[in-house]
């Protein structure tokens, strides 16, 4: 496939910027055959000149690419699957928020050392973006029209970064029109990036959230490959909530390392200090969670740090984290701060049973209470 | 590296069927702990899995505290475990002991000050008083051994006066990650 040199312009050098920084990090393009005239494919393929494209099968095996050649791999395929799908957190066990998820891509341009992705998509390690998201918007329509009396909180940050492509795919200008005219839908848009400019143009009329993971600094230096520095994800956030969106933070995964108090505290207040905490949909917390297996993989690609070193035992579900008194000091230092910023902003811990939110916040609500308060209070 | 270990390391992971991948990740790390782990392996005789466990947590020791393995073998809690009396096995214990206390210091530290606590309820030994296994839960369990009424009257007694106890309250805390359960220091 040929592409055409593009013609720069002033009003999008800023995107093409951001686009640039993503064009770093991608060695090829690889198109599914078929899919070469779709509108994400051109859009890709204009907004990285220079870089080889593939016209591929989409039966191609992938299980002999490694995961971090396959982050550098940009595929652009048509999704067959249903996209919409109930977030992968919701165990048996566990206190659930009932956030479904909304997959038009798969895998990161980043690098966390402690991502699920490693494990998740190790047979299929590709950076992949669908040709074909109005199919999952079309299927989205049925589910809201179904349940018309329902307001459901749904994200596209689970298996991919929703915003750090946004620079080469304007899924943005898809998403924020279509959520921003629906009354029972709040659309989360999750980020460890700064790729908000696309945002600022669109009107999100309280329907959506654009919200950040974020860590202490030494986390983020350490265990965030290639991710953005918290002052600049605050200055993205400060943008967008200036832009008229809700925003949310992500205290996740919260990591027991040395000065851990110092560092999610500095967080914290860095953070909010800037920010209209009114305006601040949801924040979670959630310590780090490790699988056996992506443990190992863990292992395998990153110099031991942070992650590894906390003191991780199994819990019932089979998955390692720091054992239960650190963590349960961990969130209640984390609440405390919080509440001092602003006590009315809604919280929620992340994959936690009853016993935690329990000794956390003095109740456990059922699952439908946490959805239904985490759309109410601040829409 | 001094040739002759890595010919004895080799030798001795031969011997023992270690996976070559095993052997590929020792040879490669730093000399000094190439030396530390084949002194280690050869004076307790360890197994490839043993070696791996052992292994594994004093690498993360090292990391979280910016030194070498070696270093690690050469602190005092496990050079003393190593000067521990009896066997090959109960030395192997000791040291495991020695190493998992440093790599969860805040744990142990909870876990010691539980058992001195259930210790200090002075419970008779018809009542056994468990707390979760690596703390993971809120729930103590508790069971009474009795042959007769009064054999379970009595460790009823028992029981309900050590409940009424600082102690017992103590434990509780402890389970619910109030700070000091926490703190390493």
């Amino acid at each position: 496939m040929s592409v055409a040199p593009q013609t720069v312009h002033p009003t999008t050098l800023r995107r093409v910027s951001s686009a640039r920084r993503v064009a770093d990090e991608i060695d090829s393009i690889e198109i599914e055959a078929g899919e070469e005239e779709s509108a994400v494919a051109r859009r890709i393929c204009e907004r990285l000149p220079g870089i080889p494209v593939h016209v591929v099968d989409n039966q191609r095996n992938e299980r002999a690419r490694d995961f971090s050649a396959g982050k550098r791999v940009l595929a652009v395929q048509r999704h067959r699957g249903t996209f919409l799908q109930h977030c992968p957190a919701g165990t048996t066990g566990m206190v659930c928020c009932n956030y479904l998820v909304i997959n038009f891509a798969s895998n990161c341009p980043f690098d966390c050392s402690y991502c699920f992705l490693q494990d998740y998509l190790a047979n299929n390690p590709s950076l992949k973006v669908f040709s074909n998201p109005g199919d999952g918007l079309a299927e989205l329509d049925g589910v809201l029209r179904q349940h018309a009396g329902r307001t459901l909180r749904i994200g596209t940050g689970e298996l991919a970064d929703s915003l750090a492509l946004d620079p080469l795919t304007d899924l943005s200008g898809l998403l924020v029109p279509f959520f921003a005219a629906r009354d029972n839908a709040l659309l989360e848009l999750k980020t460890k990036s700064t790729a908000v400019d696309s945002l600022l143009k669109l009107d999100p009329r309280d329907r959506i959230v654009v919200s950040w993971s974020v860590n202490a600094r030494s986390i983020i230096a350490g265990e965030e490959h290639g991710a953005a520095s918290l002052d600049e994800r605050v200055e993205a956030a400060r943008r967008v909530q200036q832009a008229g969106y809700l925003v949310g933070f992500h205290f996740d995964p919260l990591i027991a390392h040395a000065d851990w108090e110092e560092g999610y505290r500095d967080a914290v207040e860095s953070i909010f200090s800037s920010l209209d905490t009114r305006r601040v949909a949801w924040v979670s917390l959630g310590s780090l969670r490790l699988t056996p297996r992506l443990k190992a993989a863990i292992r395998r690609r990153h110099a031991l740090g942070q992650v590894l070193t906390g003191e991780l035992v199994p819990g019932a579900d089979g998955k390692e984290r720091v054992w239960r008194g650190l963590r349960l000091q961990m969130y209640r230092r984390m609440l405390e701060w919080l509440r001092a910023v602003d006590a009315s902003m809604p919280l929620y811990i992340c994959m936690e049973p009853v016993g935690v939110w329990e000794k956390v916040f003095g109740e456990a609500p059922s699952d439908r209470d946490v959805a239904r308060r985490l759309v109410a209070q601040r829409t | 590296m001094d040739e002759t270990i890595e010919r004895q390391i080799r030798a001795y992971a031969s011997e023992r069927r270690f996976h070559s991948e095993t052997v590929d990740r020792w040879l490669a790390k730093a000399d000094e702990d190439v030396v530390a782990l084949w002194e280690l392996t050869r004076e307790l005789r360890l197994g490839e899995n043993q070696l791996r466990d052992l292994w594994d947590w004093a690498e993360e020791i090292a990391a979280r505290d910016r030194k070498t393995i070696a270093a690690v073998f050469d602190s005092e809690p496990v050079r003393l475990a190593l000067r521990s009396p009896g066997g090959r096995n109960d030395r192997v214990k000791a040291l495991k002991s020695s190493l998992r206390r440093l790599r969860f210091p805040s744990l142990t530290k909870a876990q010691d000050r539980i058992g001195e606590l259930v210790a200090s309820m002075h419970l008779p030994p018809a009542v056994r008083f468990t707390v979760p296994d690596l703390l993971e839960g809120d729930d103590v369990r508790v069971e009474i051994v009795a042959r007769n009424p009064a054999a379970l009257a009595a460790a009823a007694r028992s029981l309900a006066d050590a409940a009424s106890a600082p102690a017992c309250g103590e434990i509780f805390e402890l389970l619910s990650g109030t700070p000091d359960s926490s703190s390493s220091d």
